[in-house]
């Protein structure tokens, strides 16, 4: 009896060792393919792309060893590690979500990072409990990974984003109501034209354009008054770029009925929704009062359209 | 009533109100006019300072840029203006400025000494007033300021770690010209090596404080440049010679304790007017002319004050060791030569070199050439490296971290007021990174950190008249990397830019580099990341005020940002061509990285210009990027170049 329960203590304590060895065996492995598939050096390019591969092909158990050095400082070393998560794709995705508690802020915006790059929906709710996270930087990155994945599920967790304090945050959101079509935004979009940091201001710009036109344009008919420069004058860019009928009409009715920035906004907005001028609006635009750098502008833009029509044919 | 006086003020305030735009610069001008085109501001170039984890070691002045990067221009134009002839302290005093740290509140003084701290340690030798000034003002500084101050810099650090600074800590900036055959195994482990290096540098590197030794430095410049301006006003007003001089000296009883008597003692030197021979490890000499030759030498492991005053010949100097030649580590180190075409032959860490200490080489006149390898011609780590040639046709040759370069806590620059100079830099280190046959630079108003670790320096040159050629290959030219800033500013001249990436105005990651050359028909000439550009939260910008100008650049160049970066070029008159051969990253061009964009300007304020790319004369343009354009506008006249000329 007493001899079986030794022998099955020593059984215990080698299979014990023995994981510890693999363990211990296998992470030398994952150490030492990831050295190459990080290195930045010429003559070992053509080695890093299989040995990506390669540890990709390990799968979900060197996603702990790789989460391990997510706080890296090299920053080679962190885009291989987000590499080789988005080709594990899905399998990475459950110990990536635990990770999303980790202590270290610096290693959850990264794993946010990746998991945006999987685009996999079973993060959505594990991504939207980091949306309030005290450090931008995860914030920023989970709200942005919610519009990789584009789930709905997280329509006001984006929205809400959009109030941020920081502008980096607020971009991504504008970027993520884009990415995710959500029309409750339209007028908050349209708000943030205005925004002090032009990446939100920009970007709201692209993300207008990506929801429904008719909307949007009926959306800007009031603002193109606004106090801000800039809700003006990308307002007008964007009833420019969609250039339906109604969007054309509300720039030239616009443009009869305004003087300075407005009139050449609109002159600039017009000659991009017609570029053939079927209407006839670049006559009556070049007759216009506008001063030199104005009808410069103007000049330039007819140019623009002329060339890129050329190009075509 | 009321609204009658308001109307009177108004009126007399119209003309300060007209008079005020009409002040405005004509950069300006154009930023605010193409920003406002493009629906940006010109406060939308501007970076936090917590995209990443800021460290202890950044320079408030670029901590401040980096929020208003524009201001740059305004930077440049003060420092050139910081430049006064023949007061090398006044220039090293405004440069000290610029190493407040960001979160420092008091700077620290040198140690102050009083002048019987000497007197009482020494004889006279000579009997000459002049000269017996000038020797116990270097005493002083050698004997007591220099060794006092570095003690007050170091204080806090352990042996080890003051060991640690002449060691390791160099290593970082040393590089092995057979790196490119290790193989992939042995270059993980050198680059793990210097890993360790910097984290075990960052843990302690806060404790030093470079201010006292830096300021002692530039009081002694301020201090002897008095004594030797009296000494040498009375050799040119030949009331005595130097002969009689050095020959008007007491009697010295035999066995007598030469180290006892001011200017006799171990590691001092005077030589007179012929051809003397120095060699060894100085801490002074004083040579009254003749075409000399210095073979120096200096041991890091027992540090100390360098002090060589040269009045006139044609002199050589060479390095035997590192850290020669107007070369402060962990002291200061200082060479004046006042005349003559002299050759200047270093190591390392010299001419101009500050590591851990100030470094100075003031060279007044005559066609000069200096040659070396790494951290020289105005370098600085940890301190001040400046190279000030006021006269003559000079060349610069050196390999790498040099020519106005700037480390961590470090200011490297050169001031070359007069000539047709010429600097190369590179040819020695090879890129193994990007290229097979390219070499690094990281130099020619170059700032480096070491990132993520620790912010880095600034890197300057300012060269004020003369038709001059820059020539670089990675990572040069107004530019820098990590936290740090690069300066070229060239006053005048028809001057050539030679560098094949990273340059000419670039910044690339967190950092700033800006070059502006303000008259000539100058000609820049590179391939990628130039001319205005400004990759990962970085700003480029290069400005050329006067002159037709010819660019020539292939890709993500001429007003390009990437990465979230911002790129200008601003060129205000003449007659200027543009060439590039990928339109799609040129010419006001911003990257979309990260879903926001960078920005890239490109604004020709006036004259016919010609173009290859997007731009065209007389003409705005917007390019198919996040977010980027041109302009080509006429808003000035007149060159004022050729105006100049033409007289």
């Amino acid at each position: 009896m007493r001899n079986k329960f030794l022998l099955l203590t020593l059984l215990i304590i080698i299979s014990i060792v023995g994981n510890i060895s693999a363990q211990s065996s296998f992470k030398k492995q994952v150490d030492s393919l990831f050295v190459i598939a990080s290195s930045g050096e010429l003559k070992y390019r053509d080695l890093i792309k299989p040995t990506i591969e390669e540890l990709a092909e390990l799968g979900k158990d060197i996603v702990p060893i790789l989460v391990d050095k997510l706080d890296t400082k090299s920053a080679r070393e962190r885009l291989t590690i987000i590499n080789i998560f988005k080709k594990i794709g899905s399998d990475a995705v459950p110990y990536l979500i635990t990770s999303l508690k980790n202590p270290n802020g610096l290693i959850v915006q990264r794993v946010c990072w990746a998991i945006g790059d999987i685009k996999d929906s079973s993060a959505v709710d594990a991504l939207i409990g980091v949306t309030s996270h005290t450090r931008w930087q995860v914030r920023d990155q989970a709200v942005g990974a919610l519009g990789d994945i584009a789930d709905n599920k997280a329509d006001d967790a984006v929205l809400c984003a959009l109030h941020d304090s920081i502008g980096q945050v607020r971009k991504a959101a504008v970027v993520s109501v884009g990415k995710m079509r959500i029309i409750e935004s339209v007028s908050q979009l349209i708000h943030l034209l205005g925004d002090d940091f032009y990446g939100a201001r920009m970007s709201a710009a692209e993300a207008l354009l990506k929801l429904d036109s008719n909307y949007v344009a009926e959306s800007l008919a009031d603002s193109l008054k606004s106090t801000n420069t800039f809700v003006r004058s990308l307002g007008c860019f964007i009833l420019g770029e969609i250039a339906t009928d109604y969007a054309v009409d509300i720039l030239h009715r616009t443009f009869l009925n305004s003087t300075g920035d407005l009139k050449l906004h609109t002159s600039l907005a017009l000659i991009n929704a017609d570029p053939n001028d079927l209407c006839g609006y670049q006559n009556l635009i070049v007759n216009a009062d506008f001063d030199k750098f104005s009808m410069l502008k103007i000049k330039s833009a007819i140019s623009a359209v002329q060339d890129a029509d050329n190009s075509l044919k | 009533m009321n609204m009658k006086i308001i109307i009177a003020i108004l009126f007399c305030l119209a003309p300060f109100s007209i008079s005020a735009q009409e002040d405005e610069k004509p950069e300006q001008f154009g930023l605010n006019h193409l920003t406002e085109y493009l629906s940006l501001k010109q406060s939308d170039i501007s970076f936090r300072s917590d995209y990443t984890e800021p460290d202890l070691f950044r320079l408030k002045v670029i901590a401040d840029l980096m929020n208003q990067p524009l201001e740059m221009i305004s930077y440049v134009d003060n420092l050139k203006s910081s430049f006064v002839k023949k007061q090398p302290g006044l220039v090293a005093s405004y440069l000290f400025q610029d190493l407040q740290k960001a979160n420092q509140t008091y700077r620290e003084k040198a140690y102050f000494a009083d002048i019987s701290e000497i007197q009482r340690n020494y004889n006279l030798y000579y009997t000459d007033i002049t000269l017996n000034q000038l020797l116990t003002r270097a005493a002083v500084y050698l004997d007591v300021v220099f060794p006092r101050s570095i003690d007050k810099s170091l204080a806090l650090l352990s042996k080890d770690e003051k060991k640690f600074l002449t060691n390791q800590f160099k290593e970082l900036l040393v590089q092995r010209v057979d790196d490119e055959f290790l193989s992939v195994e042995a270059m993980d482990s050198l680059d793990k090596i210097e890993e360790v290096y910097i984290e075990e540098f960052v843990a302690f590197g806060n404790k030093i404080d470079k201010d006292p030794i830096i300021d002692a430095g530039i009081s002694s410049v301020k201090e002897l440049m008095l004594e030797i301006n009296s000494l040498r006003q009375l050799l040119k007003s030949k009331v005595i010679s130097s002969e009689k001089i050095l020959n008007d000296a007491v009697y010295l009883p035999k066995n007598a304790n030469l180290d006892a008597y001011l200017g006799r003692q171990s590691g001092w030197k005077i030589g007179g007017t012929g051809n003397d021979y120095y060699s060894g490890d100085y801490k002074f000499i004083l040579d009254f002319g003749g075409d000399d030759v210095y073979d120096l030498s200096y041991d890091p492991e027992n540090p100390h004050g360098v002090i060589i005053i040269d009045l006139s010949g044609n002199d050589t100097y060479r390095s035997q060791t590192d850290f020669t030649l107007g070369s402060g580590c962990l002291s200061v180190g200082l060479l004046f030569d006042f005349e003559g075409n002299d050759r200047y032959d270093a190591k390392s860490f010299s001419i101009g070199s500050g590591f851990f200490g100030m470094g100075m080489l003031y060279d007044v006149s005559g066609d000069d050439r200096y040659d070396g390898d790494t951290h020289i011609q105005g370098a600085g780590s940890f301190g001040l490296g400046l190279l000030i040639d006021e006269d003559g046709r000079d060349m610069y040759n050196a390999a790498l971290y040099s020519q106005g370069f700037g480390f961590i806590e470090g200011l490297g620059s050169i001031f070359d007021i007069k000539g047709a100079d010429s600097y190369y830099a590179g040819g020695k280190y090879k890129d193994i990174l990007r290229y097979d046959e390219h070499y690094l630079s990281l130099s020619q108003g170059f700032g480096y950190g070491l990132r993520p670790y620790a912010s880095g320096g600034i890197g300057a040159i300012v060269d004020m008249q003369g038709n001059d050629s820059y020539y670089s290959d990675i990572f040069a030219q107004a530019a820098s990397y990590w936290w740090s800033l690069g300066v070229i500013y060239d006053s005048s001249g028809n001057d050539s830019y030679n560098c094949f990436q990273y340059g000419q105005g670039c910044g690339t990651h967190m950092t700033l580099g800006v070059l502006i050359d303000d008259y000539g028909n100058d000609v820049y000439f590179g391939k990628g990341l130039m001319q205005g550009v400004g990759h990962d939260y970085s700003c480029g910008l290069l400005l050329d005020r006067h002159g037709n100008d010819t660019y020539t650049a292939y890709d993500l160049s001429q007003g390009a940002g990437s990465a979230n970066g911002a790129g200008l070029l601003i060129d205000n008159e003449g007659d200027d061509r543009y060439f590039i051969k990928n339109k799609k990253n040129t010419q006001g061009y911003g990257n979309p990285r990260r879903d926001f964009g960078s920005i890239g300007l490109f604004i020709d304020l006036s004259g016919t210009d010609q173009y290859y790319g997007n731009g065209k004369d007389n003409f705005y343009w917007k390019t198919k990027s996040k977010w980027g354009g041109g302009m080509d506008i006429e808003t000035i006249k007149k060159d004022s170049s050729e105006v100049k000329n033409e007289k």
